[in-house]
């Protein structure tokens, strides 16, 4: 087996425009927005479903490995060719094949920008609700990878809760749809397995997602406290009251600090953390609902609630929100994106423990998350020149994660397991567990060969020490949550 | 690996013995019923059947054991209803976990004290154990209006035939570590492995619900009414398009109506109730409160254990061309506009027929499944459709090698 060969037989099949292979082009797709890096042999930019098959068959006859790629967004290293092989970018497959507004379903193909389709609905009244925080950047295709969420996840679930079905290259080559344009298709639900299957079942090649209609109206409160825990509190207290927001995302006093100077969308300074809160329906309901809103943040101390007036001062706050990762990287010269799930009643002392970590390793942590899922984003500012100090910052990551696990969490709640997380896996699942979902993989007929070293802690020729692991797995600045 | 013959009576308590005449599936009995109490008795007898041979058909309160082909083999009736109980339930969390043999009702009476709900209504009832209501995952009228079974559960356990208790997802509300096994042992029958546990997110209850029928002069006037409502964007919990034989069930005039349920705050009904008159009088209907009982009874219609129910998935466009044609085959039908989905029920269709509805809507790019009927039809219209029996056949191979559970509910052979 030689490169070249791999290549021709990639050119032959795809057109020479399609595949980089030249060491300076792949460079550029040696990572994902983790900065974990390994060189692919080959980056194929398919056009069709037929070209992904022909891809998959020529890395499968070369016997190497093939690693799918949406706008390499990613949060985990999910994207990363570990063991080289053929990256199999999806950008070019960006079409909206169809927006059907009386059936309320889009069918789409894997590298179509999740902000280009809720443009494309919006004007039928309709929309996509799945919206990460890297909207204007990921892809549909990335999104059902890692079953992104977002701020609105609280009331609208998760990217799965909005698929109906997948076409999918299976490890062969073979197409084939899972689940369909409709709900409920009968049989194990394969399209639900498949989405968060972060590119080691097969590749999407294309989308069928559920529209749903825009709201009456749409109001957006931030309310204002002296302290995380009196924010957290008032995270139960809304809920419990009976009214699930479709937003409740927190900033804590750090973040408020580097954001507000540099964006200027209205975060008061000296607050302790706010919450950015918000309801829709029809004008009856969100009335209601807002009052409820309202009435649970007093009763937990909030000093101050502010509603947006207009369109501007809703979209300023929630500005604030999505830029607000990218607005860390212009305030410390590196800084690790934490990702880990809580019930959402421990979030208080969760939220302490988080704190005194940091404190205690003499890192700033700034917090930016969906505080209603329990979905917590710490982010822990360092600069790699100081001695020792990734190795501490990773220390912290893990001790963190600890404690969301103890609190009866999860270690992701929709960044994705990756590269980075891996090690973490035995935390939270036993080894019969890991069995089973290694099943699901030679089930799918994946073995090791899409994606390999993704996901599940074991695999062959992937062992590495954890710190290896995690080292890369430092954010750049420009990413999003 | 032992060889000859196997001991079963550990694995099979005597105070768990059941009468096996009791367990009837299309007219034939199995050898052994058992009632396990624990999930380890429960993992004890998948692994002691493994090892002789033996077939395992798991069941809860018995209302979808014709949904499928019928099965090659029956040796055990695993009757899931001795785990019944609540595991954990923070209300404060809106989340559950709950035991498989729970029934869906007593959950919700649980869940209800603290204004809380698992939003499911599939049929025939409120009986469905909650392991029943997931392995068989079939959509009710709230589909499409509220997040379904499938998308509220977030974490699972699982006896696998060969004996291990297998968990993934968790107990939090979002959640992508590892492999969302509980997804594919959603709408699995049974067949990958066993359900014994399962968590949820829950939603509140609507403080208030309203329903309406509305009667028009044809099937295709109510749709075309359906979707003016469904477009209207309201707190809506159902919207459906009713024959006028279906309507009849209902207690209401021999005519097409639409149904529709609204729920949420009083304040938000009266102003959403004006919003529905305006689009009814406008397409010239008279609003009506539904008839009481009217959506329980097209579950319990749905769920009929005489003749033949299927359930096809058609865009909401083709609902009432689909009515149509079942009302050609003398069947009782209704559709589902947000989930996409229209219910038949007729005393008999023949395989030809059905072939041909299959056909049609799968030309749409939708499905048909026959959720109930004769062995016979059963045996010859493949459940799955065509489009991934390869890839479910390699599943069962991965985790039930042996064939144990409920071999040949789908047409994926070992």
């Amino acid at each position: 087996m030689t490169n070249e060969a791999l290549i021709r037989d990639l050119r032959d099949a795809l057109g020479d425009a399609h595949v980089l292979h030249l060491p300076e082009d792949l460079i550029a797709y040696e990572y994902d927005a983790t900065i974990e890096r390994a060189r692919p042999d080959a980056v194929v930019f398919p056009g069709s479903t037929a070209d992904v098959s022909a891809a998959v068959r020529i890395a499968n006859e070369h016997d190497v490995p093939v690693v799918p790629r949406g706008s390499g967004t990613g949060l985990a290293g999910g994207a990363v060719p570990v063991l080289g092989g053929v990256v199999v970018a999806m950008t070019r497959m960006r079409r909206i094949v169809e927006l059907n507004a009386a059936n309320r379903i889009a069918v789409v193909e894997p590298g179509v920008i999740n902000l280009d389709l809720q443009a494309a609905c919006e004007p039928h009244g309709l929309r996509y609700a799945p919206d990460p925080s890297s909207q204007r950047i990921c892809t549909i295709g990335g999104n059902v990878g890692t079953n992104a969420g977002g701020p609105h996840t609280l009331a609208h679930g998760s990217t799965v809760n909005h698929v109906l079905g997948v076409e999918v290259v299976l490890a062969d080559g073979t197409a084939t749809w899972l689940g369909g344009r409709q709900a409920d298709v009968p049989g194990p639900d394969l399209r639900g397995v498949f989405c968060g299957s972060e590119g080691t079942l097969g590749i999407v090649t294309q989308i069928c997602v559920a529209l749903t209609p825009l709201p009456h109206e749409v109001r957006t409160m931030l309310a204002i406290f002296d302290s995380v825990e009196a924010a957290s509190e008032a995270v139960s207290a809304i809920i419990s009251g009976g009214v699930v927001p479709v937003a409740v995302e927190m900033l804590d006093q750090e973040i408020i600090r580097i954001v507000e100077p540099q964006m200027h969308v209205g975060y008061p300074l000296d607050a302790g953390a706010v919450l950015l809160l918000e309801v829709e329906g029809l004008p009856e309901a969100v009335a209601a609902d807002a009052a409820s809103v309202v009435a649970a943040c007093e009763e937990a101390g909030a000093r101050e609630l502010r509603v947006a007036e207009s369109a501007e001062e809703r979209e300023g706050l929630w500005e604030g929100r999505k830029g607000g990762i990218g607005a860390i990287g212009a305030s410390s010269p590196n800084f690790y994106i934490l990702d880990g799930v809580v019930p959402r009643t421990r979030l208080p002392e969760v939220m302490s423990q988080v704190n005194a970590l940091a404190d205690e390793y003499g890192f700033r942590c700034a917090n930016i998350f969906h505080a209603g899922d329990g979905n917590l984003h710490p982010n822990i500012m360092f600069n790699e020149l100081d001695e020792g100090a990734t190795e501490r910052v990773l220390e912290l990551g893990g001790e963190i994660m600890r404690v969301c696990v103890e609190a009866g969490g999860s270690i992701t709640g929709e960044h994705g397991i990756g590269l980075e997380k891996r090690s973490y896996m035995e935390w939270i699942f036993s080894d019969a567990d890991l069995d089973s979902m290694e099943r699901l993989r030679l089930g799918f007929g994946a073995g090791e060969r899409f994606n390999p070293c993704k996901v599940l802690p074991t695999g062959h020729g992937c062992a590495s020490g954890h710190a290896a692991e995690m080292r890369g797995h430092l954010a750049t600045p420009g990413v999003y949550i | 690996m032992t060889s000859g013959t196997v001991d079963l009576s550990e694995a099979l308590p005597a105070d768990g013995r059941r009468a096996a005449p009791d367990y009837p599936i299309d007219g034939a009995a199995p050898q052994i019923a058992q009632q396990p109490r624990t999930r380890e008795e429960i993992a004890n007898l998948l692994a002691s059947a493994t090892e002789a041979g033996l077939a395992v058909v798991p069941q809860g309160n018995r209302t979808a054991l014709d949904l499928g082909r019928p099965i090659d083999r029956y040796d055990v009736a695993l009757d899931m209803r001795g785990l019944d109980g609540i595991v954990d339930y923070e209300p404060a969390d809106m989340t559950v976990q709950v035991e498989a043999g729970m029934t869906l009702r007593a959950l919700r009476a649980h869940l209800a004290e603290h204004g809380q709900y698992l939003p499911a209504d599939p049929p025939p009832g409120d009986d469905v154990t909650i392991g029943g209501l997931l392995a068989t995952a079939r959509p009710g009228a709230w589909r499409g209006h509220m997040p379904a079974a499938r998308d509220l559960v977030i974490g699972m356990e699982v006896a696998l035939a060969d004996g291990s208790l297998v968990r993934s997802g968790g107990r939090v509300v979002k959640n992508v570590s590892g492999y969302d096994l509980h997804r594919l042992h959603t709408g699995a029958l049974g067949t990958l492995g066993v359900i014994v546990e399962a968590s949820f997110k829950l939603v509140p209850l609507p403080p208030a619900t309203r329903s309406f029928a509305v009667r028009r002069p044809s099937v295709r006037d109510a749709a075309r009414l359906a979707i003016e409502l469904r477009d209207a964007a309201l707190p809506t919990r159902a919207l459906s398009v009713v024959a006028p034989e279906a309507a009849a069930r209902l207690g209401l005039p021999d005519d097409a109506h639409v149904l529709l349920e609204l729920a949420g705050y009083e304040s938000a009904l009266e102003a959403a109730t004006s919003r529905v008159r305006d689009v009814t009088e406008h397409s010239g209907g008279g609003l009506d409160d539904a008839p009481p009982g009217a959506w329980d009874l097209l579950r319990d219609l749905a769920g009929s254990p005489d003749g033949v129910v299927l359930r096809l998935g058609v865009p909401a466009t083709r609902i009432a061309a689909t009515i149509e044609a079942a009302r050609g085959l003398r069947g009782t039908a209704w559709g589902h506009l947000a989930a996409g989905s229209v219910v038949i029920h007729a005393p008999a269709i023949d395989v030809t027929s059905v072939r041909v509805l299959r056909r049609n809507v799968e030309a749409e790019g939708g499905f048909l499944v026959v959720e109930s009927g004769p062995p016979a039809l059963r045996a010859v219209i493949d459940p799955l459709g065509t489009a991934t029996r390869d890839l479910v056949g390699a599943l069962k191979r991965q985790f039930d090698p042996t064939g144990t559970l409920s071999p040949g509910r789908w047409e994926v052979g070992l």
